[in-house]
């Protein structure tokens, strides 16, 4: 039997800031899969992305990517990654043109032809500074460059945040374009989370510097349901099974954690599926 | 590297512009050097100076040489500045996306020395076209004399690169100014220190020379230094290198530690 490989590895992952610690993260990502990194504003996705690119170093634990140890010296591990940031990172007076001839003398397996043809595609100027470039253009441009190196992974941090809905859409199409190659990874974090709904396969759910939750979407969505009833049939439901819940002087809502069972003990009560959003505000509302 | 170093030329575009000017106003100095040399008032003022054996009319020279010198020093003082880089990166938040890169930490930093001696490199080889072009066609400057002065000048802007590039991995990005202010302090305070002999002997001069109300003092100590700066360059050269290999190894061990800083 064919065991899947993992892309990314973290294991027992710390970094402390002092005023903000990222505790113990664990989790994997799997080859070919599309992994939601959710969490708010603040929760330690960008640390962990910063921890995985090697960016910044690790108190202590284990990250391995592609299967090799990510150890200070993992340069070439990042020839087969392509990153797209929140922000553009790149010199406003930088053309497009500029970027490749910088890109080409950088990557090995840079690819001058599919870059273009990206900008072609992206409608995106060559020979336009790229600070005159909108917010979607400049996402637009990132979003070339991690694909024009035939990377087998994208890292993405918050790279839909500040989009209109059309060219969000347009670039989940992209991602979408990018996975159907069978070894090609994604790990997008954002915290908006209907656009991971929509294209992950795997989440990883971050809150204050610990993983909250992490494994199969759709296992998660399955598995989780927002119960309603009324506040006095509140008191019946088993504390093993809520997450956290809100009771309101017209009943009572509640994110719970096994909707099978709880439909099978409480089956007068309605329990209807939950979307990533719900779980997030919920697991994020208990620890407060 | 290849492409980082494009990068950071690319950043210096302003500066390569103003460094071209720089190098078109030296070529058309030295062309008037040139002919004022053979044909014209500096050719008149030696001629007088044998005629009359009246040492003034060396001043005419001495002046004329001196702005020439300090016109080919420009192109070399103007070249890059790698604040400026640090400062456009910071800006642009080159600095997340240059961690992502399939290149070392060690090669990312070294691009920068990279970037800056190529640019030295440039401006030091048209300088010295020039002074062999000068010294073959004059006989006021000899080209071993100018060669001495452009080495010695490149070896302490060297000097200075260094120590921005040390300052500015230390401090991180958006400290620029106080970077060239700490590196002009360290350099002088080090000139102050290696020379607390000289500059003592010449504050006594100076005091001697008051006491005896006389006007005119030894200015030896300044023909002493023209003479170091035009004999003796490797000794500035030696101190540049070492300067530099000093800062890339201190910098190389800080990005250790602050990572995401180059």
């Amino acid at each position: 039997m064919e065991t899947t490989k993992n892309v990314i590895e973290l294991k027992n992952v710390t970094k402390d800031y002092g005023d903000f610690k990222l505790d113990n993260v664990s989790f994997v990502v799997p080859e070919g899969s599309v992994c939601g990194f959710i969490g708010q504003n603040g929760a330690g996705k960008t640390t962990t992305i910063n921890l995985i690119l090697d960016v910044i170093k690790r108190d202590s634990g284990e990250i391995k990517l592609f299967g090799e140890a990510v150890d200070g010296d993992s340069a070439k591990l990042r020839e087969d990654i392509g990153v797209v940031y929140d922000e553009m990172g790149f010199h406003e007076f930088m053309t497009a043109r500029d970027i490749n001839i910088m890109m080409k003398h950088i990557y090995r397996k840079w690819d001058e032809q599919v870059f273009f043809d990206y900008l072609k595609r992206f409608s995106l100027p060559t020979k336009k500074r790229c600070g005159s470039f909108s917010r979607g253009m400049r996402m637009k441009l990132q979003i070339a460059v991690a694909l024009s190196h035939h990377a087998r992974l994208l890292i993405m941090d918050e790279p839909t945040s500040g989009l209109d809905p059309v060219v969000r859409n347009e670039m989940l199409d992209i991602f979408r374009e990018y996975v159907v190659e069978e070894d090609h990874t994604i790990l997008l974090s954002s915290h908006i989370t209907g656009d991971l709904e929509k294209l992950s396969d795997e989440v990883v759910f971050i809150d204050g510097g610990r993983i909250v939750l992490a494994g199969n979407k759709d296992e998660i969505l399955e598995k989780h349901g927002i119960l309603k009833c009324k506040k006095d049939d509140f008191a019946r439901v088993s504390e093993v099974l809520v997450v956290h819940g809100e009771v309101s002087s017209i009943g009572a809502e509640a994110l719970i954690n096994d909707r099978e069972a709880a439909a099978k003990l409480y089956p007068d009560m309605v329990i209807e599926p939950a979307s990533l959003e719900q779980i997030m505000i919920h697991y994020v509302s208990r620890k407060r | 590297m290849k492409g980082l170093i494009l990068k950071d030329v690319m950043c210096l575009r302003k500066q390569l512009t103003v460094f071209c000017y720089v190098i078109a106003g030296v070529v058309i100095v030295s062309v008037l050097y040139v002919l004022s040399a053979r044909f014209g008032n500096l050719a008149e003022a030696g001629r007088e100076m044998m005629k009359t054996d009246d040492m003034s009319h060396t001043d005419v020279r001495n002046i004329g040489t001196l702005a020439l010198v300090l016109f080919m020093l420009l192109p070399i003082a103007t070249i890059g500045d790698m604040a400026n880089v640090f400062e456009a990166d910071g800006k642009a938040g080159f600095a997340r996306v240059s961690a992502a890169l399939p290149v070392p930490r060690w090669k990312r930093l070294l691009s920068r020395y990279c970037t800056i001696y190529a640019l030295f490199g440039i401006g030091v080889l048209i300088d010295v076209l020039l002074a062999a072009v000068l010294g073959a066609l004059t006989d006021i400057i000899t080209f071993s004399g100018l060669f001495g002065i452009i080495i010695s000048c490149a070896s302490i802007m060297s000097i200075y690169s260094a120590l921005v590039i040390f300052f500015c991995i230390l401090l991180g990005y958006g400290k620029e100014q106080y970077v060239q202010i700490l590196s002009i302090l360290a350099m002088a305070v080090s000139f102050i220190l290696v020379n607390i002999g000289n500059i003592r002997k010449i504050a006594n001069n100076v005091a001697a020379n008051a006491e005896q109300n006389s006007g005119s003092g030894d200015i030896s100590f300044l023909f002493d230094a023209l003479n170091f700066i035009k004999e003796k360059y490797w000794v500035l050269l030696l101190i540049a290198a070492g300067v530099s290999i000093g800062s890339y190894a201190a910098s190389l061990a800080l990005t250790e530690r602050k990572r995401g800083v180059i």
